[in-house]
């Protein structure tokens, strides 16, 4: 059975070799950094820069996708591929600086975990998404991510009650995992 | 009912429908494709094709409420800060649109009681 993860890195690779900038974002993105807490089949990239719709056929159609709409489904695997118009944000912060994550030959780029959890949160915010909490929870628990900067953030968002739900919710599932 | 209406404002979101369906997002905080298509005075298709647009670009939010589809102007959206007062001061030059926003009865109502 094919992973998320293959196929994230596959794409991602295929579109950066092909010279197009695209970045691994949502649920996706948060599913690689949750570690199969959180189950995704759809892979957002958002792109920045020209690029035209026949160039992404090619490099989806060379990986064994086919475009059905705005979106690129497989023949054999569940997984499916679209690419939501940017920029590359999250609430009103622009200024994101995607990571590279490789495994063997493969290379993509993809949102950093602290941006992946304020992605998450920011669902939890605006919508009052509960599975977007835990799914944040999950990616801040297995790796790296810079609180202080979540925080700023959560409070130009109006949001820093909920910051520090998730933030005491988070102490919580360190305290259990000791 | 649908009639044509002659277009007496721009459309700086691309078509009347999409730029109206906009203001009544914007007026209303959210609302379903019929509610927008009553309101608009225009037909459920053409809602529907300017909310796929709209959410495409990421201007607008949808999300399944039982069998409804309720749309939102995007809290997400990266401009978010500078679009709620330039659609505030669009919705005032649209008296039409905001006097039909006006008139729509939104409170609650206890059920079973007549109207």
């Amino acid at each position: 059975m094919v992973s998320l993860r293959s196929v994230a890195l596959a794409v991602g690779d295929a579109l950066r070799r092909a010279g197009i900038d695209a970045v691994l974002t949502g649920g996706a993105c948060a599913s690689f950094y949750s570690r199969g807490a959180y189950h995704s089949v759809d892979l957002d990239f958002v792109l920045a820069g020209e690029v035209t719709r026949s160039q992404l056929d090619a490099v989806m159609a060379g990986l064994g996708f086919r475009r059905h709409r705005d979106r690129y489904v497989h023949p054999v695997h569940p997984y499916f591929v679209e690419f939501p118009r940017g920029p590359l944000a999250i609430g009103d912060d622009v200024s994101i600086r995607p990571v590279l994550r490789s495994s063997g030959r493969r290379t993509m780029r993809l949102l950093s975990p602290t941006d992946s959890t304020r992605d998450r949160l920011a669902a939890f915010y605006h919508w009052n998404d509960r599975q977007s909490l835990q799914v944040a929870i999950q990616i801040a628990l297995r790796n790296r991510v810079v609180m202080e900067r979540i925080r700023r953030w959560s409070a130009r968002e109006g949001a820093i009650d909920k910051f520090e739900e998730f933030r005491a919710m988070l102490k919580a599932a360190r305290k259990r995992l000791r | 009912m649908t009639s044509t209406v002659v277009t007496v404002l721009s459309s700086p979101f691309g078509s009347e429908t999409r730029t109206r369906v906009m203001l009544v997002l914007h007026l209303l905080e959210e609302s379903y494709p019929r509610e927008l298509a009553r309101l608009l005075r225009v037909r459920l298709a053409s809602v529907q094709g300017a909310l796929r647009g709209l959410e495409r670009d990421g201007l607008v939010a949808g999300r399944t409420l039982g069998r409804s589809r309720v749309f939102q102007i995007n809290p997400r959206y990266f401009a978010l800060a500078e679009l709620r007062p330039y659609l505030s001061r669009l919705a005032e030059a649209d008296t039409l649109l905001r006097d039909r926003a006006d008139s729509l009865r939104r409170r609650p109502r206890l059920t079973g009681k007549p109207m």
